[in-house]
Parts: C-alpha cells; structure tokens; sequence
C-alpha cells in the first residue's frame, strides 16, 4: 500500500468546483482520497496545472476500420515514427496510429479514458482485440444501432420494450458501454447504392425513418436507464444547408424524459462541426453554427462535441457509407467501403485538410466558432472525431485556438486560413477565450457527466486517481498570448497518473499497463432478453455469415473489473 | 573537396541502411568519426568498420563539397543516397533498394544494377544507373498517391515493372527496355524509352508525356490515337522521324500524350 500526495498544485476540478486553488490531492490504492499518513510519497507540483486525466468523448482508435485505414495506407504508418525503448514499443503512423502508439500518445496528453465511437457488433471482437493491444487508457466502446435490422423492425412494430431488451442484450454481446447511431436509416439505404436526406427520409424496404430511430432509440436508452445517452451523428453529415436535419434530430426526441441522476443530457449530438453547414452548395456554403448554438443555448437535453478540423492530412474513417462515397467522388483519392451485414456500412478515404482551401478553412471556422457560441461549457466536449477531422495528437492545439483570440485573429489576418473562414462564419467576431477551468470542462468534467462516470473526471476522494499535470503555472501564465506553449504543455504532461501509477513523467512513458474494456451491463432485463433472442433467432441464423456462438465477443476478451452495472427501471 | 572511400571488406546478408551517410549529414566527419560510426543492420547496429576499410582525404566545408565512393559491391546496402541534398555518391557495384529514394539535390551513380524503388519519391538531383533497375524505380511509396516529382533518372540498362508510378514531375530515360505499367497514375513529367516495352504503358495516366522509340507490343484500350506526327518535340526534347501520337488515358479523362515510335509500331497501325 503506497500513499502519494501531489503537493501544492493549482488544481482545476469543474465538478468539486476548484477553480485554480493550490490544494494537494492525495491518492493511495488507486483511488484518490482525503487525507494521507505522513509516510506519503511526496511528488512536488508546486504551482503547476493540476487537473483529473482527460476523458474524450469521441474518438476512433481500436477496430476493424483502423485496420483498414492502416493496411491501406502503409504512406501514413511512416510519419510519427518513434524507435522502442526499453519501455515502450516502436511507434508508428500519424492519423491512424499502430495499437501502442495510440495508448502512449494519449497518455502523453494526459488523458485516461478513451472512447471508441462505432463498434458494428460484428466487429466488436476486433474491437475488442485491438483494446488489448492498446496500453494505458481505459476504452468505452460505443455499439453501434441505428442501421440493425431487428432495430427497424422493433422501431417499425412500436415495441419500445422488446427494443430495449434487444439494446441490453446486444451490449453485453459485444460488451458494449452505450448506443451509437450513424446516419440513421442512411447506412441502410447504402445498401441499395442509396442514402437518406433529412429524418423523414424513409430507408427503402423497412419504410422506417430516422426520426423513429432515433426516438425508438431515445426510449429504449432511457427506459433502460444507461449512464450515457443516444450519441448520435446525424443524418446528411458534411452536405451544405445541413443545419435544419441536424437541429430537427435533436427536438424530434426532445420530450423523451432522462432517466439517469449523473448525466443531464438524453441526446449528444457528435462531430458537430461536420453538420453546421447553410447554403445549398459547396460554392454558396456559409457557416450554420449560429443556428445550432441557439438551439443548444435554449435547450438543456442535448451535449455535443465539436469534431474541430486540425487543417492536417488524416484519413475519414465512418459507418456512414453513401456519405464516404461523397467523399470519394470530391477528392478522387483511394476508398474502402464495407458492408457490415444487417448492421451498417463504413467506409474510409484518406483527407488533406488545407489551409489554402476556402471549404476547409470554414469547417476550421465552424468547429471553433461552436465551441465559442455555445454559452455552457458543460454541453461542450472536445473532439476533432479523430482522426476525421484530425489526429487527436491535435488536442493541445484546438485548446490553444480557444484560448487565444488573438492566436485566431493572427491565423485570419496573415492567412493561414483562406479568407473563408472570416467571411462565411461569425469567428472573427468572437472575443471569448477559454480559461484552464472551461478546458478543465470540456476535456474532462463535461465529459464525466456526458457519460455517466461517476468515478471518473473528477478528483472527488473515492473516484480513480486517474490525475494529469501539466508543466504551465497558470498563476503567472497568460494562454491567450502564448498558444504555442499551451499547445506544447497539454502535448507533453509532467505526470500523467492513472488507477494511481505514474505512466508518464516530463512528457515521456515510464511505464506501461494494460487498457481496460469499460462497459455496462443492465439488470433487470434478463427475461425479456431472453424470449427477444428467441424471436430474433431465426432471422439471425438465415441472414448473418457467422453462428450466433462465434458472434458472441466472449468474457475471455475483457477483464470484468470495469463493468458498469445498471439496474433497469421498466 | 573531400573524398570519402569505402571499400567493402566483409559481406552481410542481412542488409545494411545508409540513410544516415548522405553528404548532408557526413560532410563535417573525419576518418575517426567513421570509425566511430554504427551502422544500422536488420535491428541493431554495428560498426562501420566491421564491414567497410575507411579513407577520407581532403576538407569540405559543405555538402557540395563531398564525393563519397563505395569502391565494390553494395548490393546489400539499402537506402544510399536517400534523402540526400547535395554532393556525390558513386556506387562501383550494385545497389540495393531505395538507392536514391526521397532525394532532393547532387547526383548518386551506380555502375551496377539498382534494385527496386530505386528514385522513389525523387524530388530533386540527377540519378544515374550504369545497369540495370528493378520495379517500381522513380515511384511512389507504397500506398502513397503522389510519386516522383522532379530531378532526373537515368537508366542505362532495362526497367522493370510500374516504372514511375503516380509520376507528377521530373524526367526518367531508360535506354534500355521496360516491364509493363511503366507512367501508371502518372499526372505530369517525361518518360523517354528507348528499348522495347512489354505491354500497358500509361495506365490510368491523366497527364505528362511518354515517349517509346522501341516495339510496343500490347497498348492499353483507353489510348486514342491522334494520327500519326512527324519530327516531335516534347519537354524541349527533339526526336526525329515518325511517331503515332496517343492521348489517354480516357478511362480517367487523361489528357497524357503517348508517342511510340511509327516504324517499329506498324503492328499498332
């Protein structure tokens, strides 16, 4: 038993509501505590920037779409690379980093949960596989539901109930933490070459649309009281005049009552830059941020993360197929499409996000200029959808834009950015800065809420001692006028702690351990469970590739020691 | 100017990499530091002097100013001259894979054959090949859609498959013959070729000109023929006598100029 105590720290924690007091925290036993003998091994932070570890709400980092992205494009697995050390492996690839790489390079920024966005449930096996090659972050994987055809089918037939005990079974079959939905109805359709536009679009044969997934989804979600809500990209993501499908999205199920104590949200809407578009064409695009951030301003039921473009070459990677084909057809670089049986279809295209280009420099605008008009930073999450929109090594340095209007302004005035992104978006006329206790927000207490962790995000005596600090002394430390330095402190923690071990010093891993599969599993609902399997069996055996006992991800993939248990309120 | 000899003394068979011995890095290097030096081979590192006798004469102040010689057979030793900005190598044997690659500037001489990716993603220099090269010389990297973009390449003996892949600038002579795909996803840039060509070149090229003075023996569908055009002059190069003239490729709506030489292309005709 070893007691630690980080001493004299400036300590940012939004959910006790520290603002920047100097306060030691101490943990023992991998859990953060109250008080600790005088034993204690003292780490001496003295007015440096103490936060809880990060927590990122969105991110693509472990699955079979990662795999792809990195069997075709070896071009990318060449930049970043980093030789072994007697500590880590050999690092390789810039937006789809190999397996270590991606655990090392968060832990670096200080994070310590991760989650994975999209997991088909018939990939999650790989999913899973690829969380243990990954070291030092803990990974919620996001199940994906929103092209399933049982889900059509229970949403067609208005059975909420035997719809939720689908979700409950298929979570802990692919041992999912919560639902994602892509392209709603649009994945589908995909099928027969097409795609869906706005939520009353119907998908072909199942005559069910998105506006009933969704809320079918909502319902289910709620009823089974899960501790995060639907997490939703909508449909039409990265068409111009997108802004009206993706404000209906979130008030179609705006009366669907929460059903959970931590989180306040019953909707988060993902990526959201991708999906504030006005005009009618990439010509005519301006910026829908404004109407959105109204929207959001008015309304408490909904969070969203930003999906920032970073103005770097990445590779898109989504299970929104027909939107992929898009892509494709504007940039006429390489594809990869996948067809997901009756559960989704993804698809991969390499992205160079240019500075020079007029469209690109608007959705830099857009991400920015969400984040800085929505009022309340707890309804903000950080994301770039890495690696979409950008590498997630690019964190430190959307916190340095938000922190700075001047560093903005700069990027504006000696064009760095095409002059779109001052003429078609409100950026330039947003003077508010992120402070370290708003980046503390929407990097980790936001996110805690978001997602139900309520041990997690936050530096409360009981929750892990998963820590992050930071060589910036935010006392004599002005971050509006020195982003390259934010940027280069939030890349390279002094101490990134996590389940209480010092995994990272002076931004270099000193030591490596094993990710755990975070999850949920409700109760409650096992009889339910069990008569839907048998009704959806034979449809199961008649159309997927593989028996239902393969397709089970079984308990040897994943330690049970992070399960979220949910006792389900009917 | 200095002179930096290296003469093989003992044979790996696991191959050597050189990346780290461009005139950029070496110009300051006295005998010792050679000496001194480990040479990446497989997964480690070795000395230098394990595989190399070392004789260094004169001073340089710049890479400009080095000649670096591998007096024998280099055949496994990878990446010579890759990346390298300025100064000469000359390789008095064979080469191994990326001799040249990612080079921005001097020239590198083999007076052997080169093996594969020999000019990979050359941007810049002049490369000469006394004997032969293997596939994919003056490309891309693999996966990588944006290849060869400037210097020169030049190939004494014969090339082998998908010469110049996804070419965008610069200028490849082969004066020997050449596998198939040679220009494939080509965007702009010279191809000369003066032997016989298998089958299939400029396969899904948009751009950029290739020229064949031997036999063709099988062209690709997506090549129009323009009718036949005498005395050409491409890329300021003049070539004298006959030549059908092709745009292609129109599978991808190319507007690459194809010209094999009339006489020995009657077949084609």
């Amino acid at each position: 038993m070893v007691e630690y105590i980080l001493k004299n720290g400036i300590v940012y924690d939004p959910i006790n509501e520290i603002n920047g007091e100097k306060k030691d925290v101490m943990f023992m036993d991998g859990k953060i505590v109250n008080s600790v003998s005088d034993d204690a091994k003292v780490i001496d932070v003295t007015d440096k920037l103490v936060m809880p570890a990060g927590i990122d709400v969105h991110c693509h980092l472990a699955g079979p779409k990662l795999c792809v992205g990195r069997l075709y494009r070896p071009e990318d697995e060449r930049r970043g690379v980093k030789p072994k050390t007697d500590i880590t492996r050999a690092e390789t690839g810039f937006s789809i980093p190999s397996c270590p790489a991606t655990g090392y390079r968060f832990s670096r920024m200080g994070y310590g949960t991760v989650v994975e966005a999209a997991v088909p449930p018939l990939e999650a096996k790989h999913t899973h596989e690829e969380i243990i090659a990954i070291p030092n972050i803990d990974i919620p994987p996001l199940t994906l539901f929103g092209n399933n055809w049982f889900v059509m089918q229970f949403v067609k037939e208005g059975n909420i109930e035997d719809l939720a005990a689908f979700v409950s079974a298929w979570l802990k079959i692919t041992k999912g933490y919560g639902v994602k939905l892509v392209n709603p109805c649009g994945s589908e359709a995909w099928g027969w070459g097409m795609n869906v536009h706005g939520i009353d679009d119907p998908a072909p044969y199942w005559d069910v649309t998105a506006r009933e997934v969704i809320r079918g989804l909502a319902q289910a979600n709620e009823m089974l009281g899960l501790p995060h809500s639907i997490h939703v990209h909508p449909n039409d993501l990265g068409h111009p005049g997108n802004f009206p499908t993706t404000i209906n999205s979130i008030d179609c199920m705006k009366d669907i009552e929460k059903n959970s104590e931590y989180r306040n949200q019953t909707i988060h809407l993902t990526h959201a830059q991708f999906h504030c578009y006005d005009g009618t064409s990439w010509r005519d695009v301006t910026s829908g941020a404004q109407p959105v951030a109204d929207y959001i301003n008015k309304n408490d039921h909904v969070t969203m993360d930003l999906g920032a473009v970073t103005l770097d070459e990445t590779t898109t990677m989504t299970a929104d197929g027909p939107m992929e084909y898009d892509l494709y057809e504007l940039t006429g670089l390489k594809w990869a499409n996948k067809d997901i049986e009756l559960e989704t279809a993804s698809g991969l295209v390499p992205f160079i996000y240019s500075g020079r280009n007029p469209v690109h420099s608007l959705q830099w605008a857009i991400g920015l200029e969400l984040a800085l008009s929505i009022e309340n930073p707890w309804q903000v999450a950080l994301t770039t959808d890495s690696p979409n929109a950008g590498p997630f090594i690019r964190y430190p340095r959307v916190m340095s834009w938000l922190m700075s209007y001047q560093r903005r302004t700069e990027m504006m005035d000696n064009k760095e950015v095409h002059a779109w992104a001052g003429r078609k978006s409100a950026l330039g006329t947003l003077d508010r800065e992120y402070d370290f206790y708003d980046i503390a927000t929407i990097t980790r207490a936001g996110p805690s809420k978001i997602y139900g962790f309520e041990d997690r995000g936050n530096l409360s005596a009981g929750s892990i001692a998963d820590i992050a600090v930071y060589d910036l002394e935010p006392n004599s430390f002005d971050p509006s006028r020195n982003a390259a330095a934010v940027e280069k402190a939030f890349s390279n923690a002094l101490y990134t702690i996590k389940d209480g071990e010092i995994l990272v010093k002076d931004g270099e891993v000193v030591k490596v351990v094993s990710s755990k599969h975070v999850r949920t599993e409700v109760q409650g609902f096992e009889e339910e469970e069990k008569r839907v399997l048998e009704q959806i069996m034979p449809t199961f055996n008649r159309y997927y590739t593989v028996k239902f006992e393969n397709y089970i991800v079984h308990d040897h993939y994943a330690e049970p020691s992070s399960i979220y248990k949910v006792n389900a309120s009917k | 100017m200095k002179q930096i000899t290296l003469t093989p003394t003992k044979f790996s068979s696991i191959a050597l990499e050189f990346d780290e011995l461009i005139p950029d890095e070496i110009y300051g290097w006295s005998k010792a530091d050679f000496e001194k030096y480990e040479v990446p081979v497989g997964n480690t590192r070795f000395p230098l002097t394990d595989y190399f006798d070392i004789e260094v004469e004169g001073e340089a102040q710049s890479p400009e100013e080095v000649q670096m010689i591998i007096d024998g057979d280099a055949g496994r030793v990878k990446y010579i001259g890759c990346k390298m900005g300025a100064g000469e190598i000359i390789v008095n044997g064979d080469a191994d894979l990326h001799a040249g690659a990612e080079m921005e500037g001097g020239s590198l001489t083999v007076n052997g054959n080169a093996e594969s990716y020999c000019g990979r993603e050359m941007r810049g220099g002049e490369i000469t090949i006394k004997g032969n090269v293997r596939e994919y010389a003056g490309t891309s990297y693999i996966g990588e859609w944006r290849g060869m973009s400037g210097g020169k390449l030049t190939i004494h003996g014969n090339a082998g498959k998908q010469l110049a892949d996804a070419m965008s600038g610069g200028e490849i002579h082969v004066m020997g013959n050449c596998d198939i795909l040679a220009g494939i996803h080509m965007t702009k840039g010279f191809i000369q070729i003066d032997g016989d060509v298998t089958r299939w070149p400029g396969g899904q090229m948009k751009n950029g000109a290739i020229v064949i003075n031997g036999r063709l023996d099988r062209l690709l569908e997506g090549f129009e023929p323009e009718g036949i055009v005498a005395d050409p002059v491409v890329e300021g190069k003049e070539f004298t006598g006959k030549y059908i003239k092709y745009i292609g490729d129109i599978g991808v709506s190319g507007k690459g100029t194809l010209l094999l030489n009339a006489e020995k292309n009657r077949h084609h005709l």
